[in-house]
């Protein structure tokens, strides 16, 4: 290759890389293929263009705070409120003017001044073998009972690396305080079935091949598994396994978000609050419950089938998710005191 | 005194290295901030065994690539044996395969219900509680995934150094009376040193800087550290200053390797290269080479390809439609523009150290090959901070255009990463290249540019293409710095398979997976037609 055809090659990226006019700048940790197809039909309904970057939640939130003033970035889409409050925190978003946003969302999914908003909601919930966990055991089942010595050498849940941990571990520190909660996962992580490997999935996995009696692990995976998309061995092992809402009576099941929040310095601000109110839409709502398997924010779309049928009324945690970012460092350091690994 | 730095072949290079550096330098400048709380904390639970899981991982690494990486080498330079011409090239195909691919077909195999063990219980028809492989999701696994995947560095040094032994000093120690084996340990090895410790170099800041691997056994390395510190406690700074302690090791590293060159003067100015015939190894002796060759080719690339080809098959084959080739042309052309512009790099600084004993660059030039051993996206935040500083300060206000967002961050950040692969092939090349051809040269009023052009580039062409192709396996598995520094919807095969790789969706992350090794490997095959043409012995 010469000097001639890499100069072109290097200018003609640059081009590419260019803005358009009409169009929405989104900086996304969400990476399904269901949300490309999300995307494209905001475009055929708008004619808006939408243009992703991709990445890890915070590797994309220093590079919007790198970026500063200069930031194309319109919106930044994250699952887990913790990201969310931290930008927030960091001044770099604006309040979310939009009658949309206040009557689909409630205030306990939103920034303080609607500087970001909850797209989809998902529960950390459990999932027990019913041929070894009797119905009665998992009665009104909380989080703070798993450290009882009755579930020693039972219990599956990922590394303390995972961020849906770090907020769990973040909303017991809310309600609980660190004493309490450092108490508490000491003797939880004692009863750990075996050392924390893989992901969610690999939890419900465990539980179903009899490695594990419980595991704890976001509600939509289990959608996942049942729809036969991930292959008829993890629907086998899905069938095996019941899903059990925590704390019911109690606080009620961990909720977190997936959400989007409005950067400061949108510099397409019109369109980015059509693509928010889009994603809040009947539609666009429909598609995000049918394809992830997440819980809907909007009164008028039902979860999907796979996942509705583990109960739908159940009682949900009220915390405030933004104390998930407040406490997250907290929440680290106690798992790393505890040997959470 | 300074004269001698003031003219084109002392000072451009430097101005022009100021610019790579930096990046470096912005994270190593995290050490003169403030020091956070988390430190205690870090210090109290954490850094000891951040601290003794990567030295374990390192030290294990380095013992058996040497081991495989060496003795492998001699077996093809010194031997004849079963399939020897396709092993001989086929040593470096897991070049390919970066190890966090690797990482995650290994527990694809070997976890608890994995293909592997799963395949025992359905032959000998055995209960579920039935377990044949022992766990992999540890330090000896990530030392397995580690070192066959990295192995080839140091392949390729040994067996280029062993070609360029003196036949004579090894035939003198035969005749004085030592074995074949002896021969080997007491001679042929101590004499390629050097070589071999610049491989191990290279081997030891991939093993320290990698993140996908270690990640994904949930082993607590250093650098699993750096990405707690920062994602969890939300303290960049923190990160950076424990990324500056990596980055000092690797200095530490640098300086040892110099050291270590520096007692004894291992050039071969004289070499004289005599014809010999390889011994032709017979019965068991013949079987037991081949398979010694063959293992490491098996465990780094057969088996990562039986395994993802198999997901591939039969789950998803979809991925290979108009985006794939889109996504693969990104991968394909960064990759050459990045190696392109790196080795010009390297030899402009290598032949201007070379030219003009210009110390002051010989050692930015060790400066930069640090940035081998930090994690990528560390190095991007770096790069990032560069860029928003140069857009800020005169190229966003009198360009109009943005150096953030743009293919120029990612070129940089990826010559950054691969400097140091450029560089010491371009130095082990230039070692080859008697000083005295200089001499006649400047007596023959060739210096400079002509010096460059018409003496030594003709004479570097090999490690020129080399380092093409080292530089190009290697920006195409780069993952973490292409994440957070790419343009608007601007992806690569690396960028796809950790999409999928991430969720741990394994099947859809098979077809990418084998692109990314395919496409590594197009390199390769050129590396390997250029390795079966590198026998000076035979040329005569």
């Amino acid at each position: 290759m010469n000097i001639k055809s890499i100069s072109i090659a290097l200018i003609f990226s640059f081009i590419s890389s260019m803005v358009f006019a009409n169009e929405v700048n989104v900086y996304t940790s969400r990476h399904y293929d269901s949300d490309a197809e999300l995307y494209s039909s905001f475009t055929a309904d708008t004619g808006i263009k939408v243009n992703i970057i991709s990445g890890k939640g915070k590797a994309l939130m220093e590079r919007l705070k790198s970026e500063g003033p200069n930031s194309p970035a319109d919106v930044f889409i994250t699952v887990d409120a913790g990201n969310l409050w931290k930008v927030q925190k960091d001044g770099m978003f604006q309040s979310i003017s939009s009658s949309v946003v206040e009557s689909v969302v409630p205030t306990n999914l939103r920034g303080p001044n609607d500087e970001w908003v909850a797209i989809a909601k998902r529960s950390r919930v459990m999932y027990y073998n019913p041929l070894t966990v009797s119905a009665d055991e998992m009665e009104n089942l909380a989080y703070e009972h798993l450290s009882d010595a009755k579930w020693i050498g039972r219990i599956a849940i990922r590394s303390s690396g995972n961020m849906y941990n770090q907020s769990l571990v973040a909303s017991l520190i809310s309600n609980n305080g660190v004493a309490d909660t450092e108490a508490w996962a000491h003797r939880f992580v004692g009863n750990f079935a075996r050392k924390p490997e893989g992901n969610d999935r690999a939890q419900i996995m465990a539980v179903a091949n009899g490695e594990a009696d419980i595991a704890i692990a976001n509600s939509y995976y289990i959608g996942l598994m049942l729809s036969g998309k991930k292959g008829d061995e993890q629907r086998a092992a899905a069938r095996k396994v019941n899903l059990h809402f925590p704390s019911q009576a109690g606080r009620g099941a961990h909720i977190n978000v997936s959400g989007i929040g409005l950067m400061k310095n949108s510099p397409n601000k019109a369109n980015a609050i059509k693509f928010i109110e889009f994603l809040l839409s009947d539609k666009a709502q429909e598609h995000i419950v049918n394809n992830t398997y997440e819980y809907p924010l909007s009164a008028n779309v039902a979860p999907s089938d796979l996942i509705a049928q583990f109960g739908t009324g159940f009682k949900e945690d009220q915390t405030s998710v933004t104390d998930y970012g407040k406490f997250n460092p907290e929440a680290v350091k106690l798992m790393d005191r505890v040997g959470w690994q | 005194m300074f004269e001698k730095y003031l003219n084109s072949w002392s000072l451009l290079p430097v101005i022009c290295f100021i610019f790579f550096i930096a990046p470096v330098v912005i994270v190593i400048s995290s050490l003169f901030g403030d020091y956070s709380d988390n430190w205690s904390h870090l210090y109290n639970y954490v850094l000891g065994s951040y601290i003794k899981n990567s030295i374990y991982l390192v030290a294990g690494v380095l013992i058996l690539v040497s081991i495989i990486g060496v003795s492998t080498a001699w077996l093809v330079t010194n031997y004849d044996f079963f399939c020897k011409n396709i092993l001989e090239w086929a040593l470096i195909l897991p070049l390919a395969v970066p190890p966090y691919i690797l990482a995650y077909t290994f527990t694809g195999l070997f976890d608890t219900y994995g293909t592997a063990n799963n395949l025992v219980r359905d032959i000998f028809n055995l209960s579920n509680e039935f377990t044949l492989f022992p766990k992999v999701r540890n330090v000896p696994g990530a030392i397995i995934v580690f070192s066959f995947t990295l192995y080839p560095y140091v392949y390729l040094v040994s067996r280029m150094a062993f070609i360029n032994q003196s036949r004579s000093i090894l035939e003198s120690g035969r005749t004085l009376g030592l074995n074949r084996l002896e021969v080997f340990y007491r001679l042929a090895v101590p004499m390629i040193r050097p070589a071999v410790i610049a491989g191990l170099m290279l081997v030891a800041m991939e093993t320290l800087s990698d993140f996908g691997a270690v990640d994904h056994f949930a082993i607590s390395t250093f650098t699993t550290g750096i990405f707690r510190t920062w994602y969890g406690m939300y303290d960049i700074h923190t990160a950076k200053q424990l990324a500056s302690l990596l980055l000092i090791i690797a200095i530490m590293f640098i300086i040892a390797e110099k050291y270590s060159r520096k007692n004894a003067d291992y050039s071969f100015a004289g070499s004289v290269f005599r014809q010999f015939d390889p011994l032709k190894l017979k019965g068991y002796k013949n079987f037991l080479a081949f398979l010694f060759c063959f293992f490491p080719i098996f465990i780094g690339f057969i088996l990562p390809i039986l395994e993802l080809s198999y997901w591939a098959f039969n789950y998803k084959l979809d991925f290979f439609n108009e985006r794939f080739i889109t996504t693969a042309w990104n991968s394909f052309y960064l990759a050459i523009i990045s190696a392109f512009m790196c080795t010009c790099l390297a030899i402009i600084i290598n032949f201007s150290v070379r030219y003009k004993s210009n110390n002051v660059l010989k050692f930015l030039s060790s400066f930069l090959t640090v940035g081998y051993a930090v994690p990528g996206i560390i190095l991007a935040i770096g790069v990032m901070q560069l860029l928003t500083f140069l857009d800020a300060s005169f190229v966003g206000k009198y360009l109009n255009f943005l150096l953030t967002g743009s293919l120029i961050g990612l070129i940089l950040a990826y010559i950054i990463k691969s400097y140091a692969l450029a560089s010491s092939t371009i130095e082990s090349g230039y070692q080859r290249v008697n000083i005295r051809l200089d001499d006649v040269a400047k007596s023959l009023k060739s210096s400079g540019w002509s010096l460059l052009s018409s003496v030594h580039l003709p004479l570097l062409k090999t490690s020129f293409l080399t380092s093409v192709l080292l530089v190009v396996s290697e920006v195409i598995k780069e993952l973490p710095a292409t994440l957070i520094l790419r343009p608007f919807n601007f992806d690569t095969l690396a960028v796809y398979t950790y999409i999928f790789a991430a969720e741990e969706r394994m099947y859809d992350a098979a077809a990418p997976s084998i692109s990314i090794v395919m496409i590594g490997l197009l390199p390769i095959i050129i590396l390997t037609r250029m390795i079966r043409t590198s026998r000076p012995a035979r040329r005569d």
